[in-house]
């Protein structure tokens, strides 16, 4: 059975071996906090690396057991990432989170081309799934943080990696929509060309184990009426699984008001490295983050 | 109506229409057009204008056993003032076919493009679509384009498909199945065709471009032959029964149906598409069944 609501990620994860969490420089609260959740779910098990001090001090103010967890000890910022880095590609950890470092030195790690995470010729994205009570399944888009404005290679890579996002969640041949702002080709629209081109390469194999459609604008992509309405007659429309926005702006806005406005849920990650890695943010919900972990282990090797 | 499926029988449909085309030939004074034109005549659906220099005309009347009172004449003996009268005929209705005779091609498009005068509505796309009958495959091929659009764009290869399925609409076939021509049927960012057929594919699944089945890249063996489909596996709606075949470029589709009439005894009727009113330029070297063709078409489509 598929996975339809973010909760059952955690139901899902109980009945399974728990993967370990690297943190990167985890000095603070919220990264300490949200592992700390997610250990007492029974999702995951965590190493922190960071200054040993400041996280026992952190973990006596918040009523956290520091003894739950695996301390490997580096007070510098920058070597705390490498070191965090380091243990994944030792095999130490399955998943990377980022920790009070900030994104700029957290991403440094992933990237560096001699000690980081990336196999060569990889292509760092994201991915992000919501949970809105309106649609009657998850919604896995990408990509609204990472990749600002992805060229034809790059949004085939993003496709992928939704569809693999999709088939951990339990999807068997996931939807794949892939947006612009009209379901009418206009090749004066390079959203309409992308679209035309993934949809015709996953048509001849190219891109496997799903169904692709594009251009969709969005009410078709996830409404069953407006597809119809719109004459576009083709299984992902209105049903899609998958949404691939045509670059970061017009991902970022639907998520956030997904978020904001729609008082939706949804777990996020950074795909394409050698694992997955954790970049919430200090302004995401308990849940989200919690989530965020869930999906990390839900795709993790 | 049943699908016209060889180019005698597009004749014999064009005599049945009961009317005579109107054709102007633009300095019509050449052996070769001159015999075309006879033709077309003799059976019934042409009637022509020949407008040139009125000696000459007579002359190759004459030496080609022609009977001149058949045609209308037209006295211009200079070749550009020709073709300008040839082209104002058509342009305000008083003929429905325009055809080249002994001018040069480039004289006369020229004409034809001209934008007070011409025959070309603003911002439309010229392009040539040819119907060829070869003996091994069951069907016409409408191939395009082989002799006016060197390397077209996504919105000439959008125009391309469309001339194209409104020539095969009239021959009676209704969705034709229209095959955008590669080497290979993956699409790739090394081919730059690649992406425009991706788009044309898709904006004839969105119902933009009328009622057809268009799939590509495909290369020819996966447009017009059944087998090859089969052992290569790939799910194209196609499948080797293309009545359609669309070039990436001028090179690639002249090689086609050159090679086709050369070596597999091939006949063509062709056209320009895109202007007002169908407009006849045929090489020399034509057969002249082809030359005959050709007319019928342009009758076909006005």
């Amino acid at each position: 059975m598929p996975i339809t609501k973010l909760d059952q990620m955690i139901e899902h994860l109980k009945s399974r071996p728990a993967k370990r969490v690297v943190a990167a420089y985890a000095n603070d609260s919220h990264t300490i906090g949200a592992l700390a959740g997610a250990m007492d779910a029974g999702i995951v098990e965590a190493t922190l690396v960071g200054d040993q001090d400041v996280i026992a001090r952190v973990c006596q103010q918040e009523s956290i057991d520091v003894s739950r967890f695996t301390i490997v000890h580096e007070p510098n910022e920058m070597a705390a990432v490498y070191k965090a880095v380091e243990l994944i590609n030792t095999g130490a950890g399955q998943i990377i989170m980022k920790g009070l470092c900030s994104t700029d030195k957290y991403m440094k790690g992933l990237l560096d081309k001699e000690k980081g995470l990336m196999d060569p010729g990889a292509i760092l994205s994201h991915v992000t799934v919501i949970e809105n009570p309106r649609y009657h399944k998850l919604i896995i888009c990408g990509d609204v943080a990472v990749l600002p404005a992805p060229e034809l290679k790059e949004k085939i890579a993003i496709v992928n990696y939704m569809i693999a996002v999709a088939k951990a969640l339990g999807i068997e041949t996931p939807k794949v929509a892939i947006i612009a702002a009209t379901e009418q080709v206009s090749f004066k629209m390079q959203a309409c060309v992308d679209a035309a081109i993934i949809s015709k390469m996953a048509e001849r194999g190219q891109i496997k184990g799903a169904l692709v459609d594009g251009p969709q604008a969005v009410d078709v992509a996830v409404d069953r009426e407006s597809a119809e309405t719109k004459g576009v007659k083709n299984p992902v429309a209105g049903d899609a699984d998958c949404l691939l926005f045509p670059d970061i702006e017009a991902g970022n806005v639907f998520y956030k008001t997904n978020t904001k406005l729609a008082g939706c849920e949804l777990a996020a990650m950074v795909v394409g490295a050698r694992c997955p890695a954790i970049l919430s943010s200090r302004g995401d919900s308990t849940k989200t983050k919690l989530y965020s972990i869930a999906l990390a282990a839900l795709t993790a090797k | 109506m049943q699908p016209i499926r060889k180019l005698d029988d597009l004749v014999s449909h064009v005599r049945t229409l009961g009317r005579r085309f109107r054709v102007a030939v633009a300095c019509g004074q050449d052996p070769n057009t001159v015999g075309a034109v006879a033709r077309a005549v003799e059976l019934g659906f042409a009637a022509v204008v020949l407008l040139g220099d009125a000696t000459r005309i007579a002359a190759t009347c004459a030496a080609e056993g022609v009977a001149a009172g058949r045609f209308e004449i037209v006295d211009i003996p200079d070749e550009k003032a020709a073709t300008r009268e040839a082209v104002r005929l058509v342009r305000g209705g008083e003929a429905d076919v325009l055809m080249k005779g002994l001018v040069g091609t480039d004289a006369f498009l020229r004409a034809v493009m001209d934008r007070e005068r011409g025959l070309l509505a603003p911002g439309a796309v010229m392009s040539y679509v040819c119907a060829i009958e070869v003996p091994r495959y069951p069907r016409l091929l409408f191939v395009t384009d082989p002799a006016v659009l060197p390397f077209p764009d996504t919105a000439q290869k959008l125009a391309m498909v469309r001339y194209a399925v409104a020539m095969a609409h009239r021959f009676g076939i209704d969705c034709p199945r229209v095959a955008l021509v590669s080497a290979v049927e993956k699409p790739s960012e090394h081919f730059p065709s690649h992406a425009d057929y991706a788009v044309v594919c898709k904006a004839a699944e969105r119902g933009q471009l009328g009622a057809c089945t268009v799939d590509g890249p495909l290369d020819v063996f996966l447009a017009c032959d059944p087998a090859s489909v089969e052992i290569k596996g790939v799910p194209t709606p196609i499948g080797g029964q293309a009545d359609v075949l669309v070039f990436p470029t001028i090179e690639a589709c002249n090689a086609f149906y050159k090679g086709l009439m050369l070596f597999a005894g091939g006949e063509l009727g062709g056209i320009i598409q895109g202007t007002t009113r169908p407009v006849v330029v045929m090489s020399r070297s034509e057969s002249a069944r082809s030359k005959l063709y050709c007319i019928a078409l342009a009758c076909l489509m006005a």
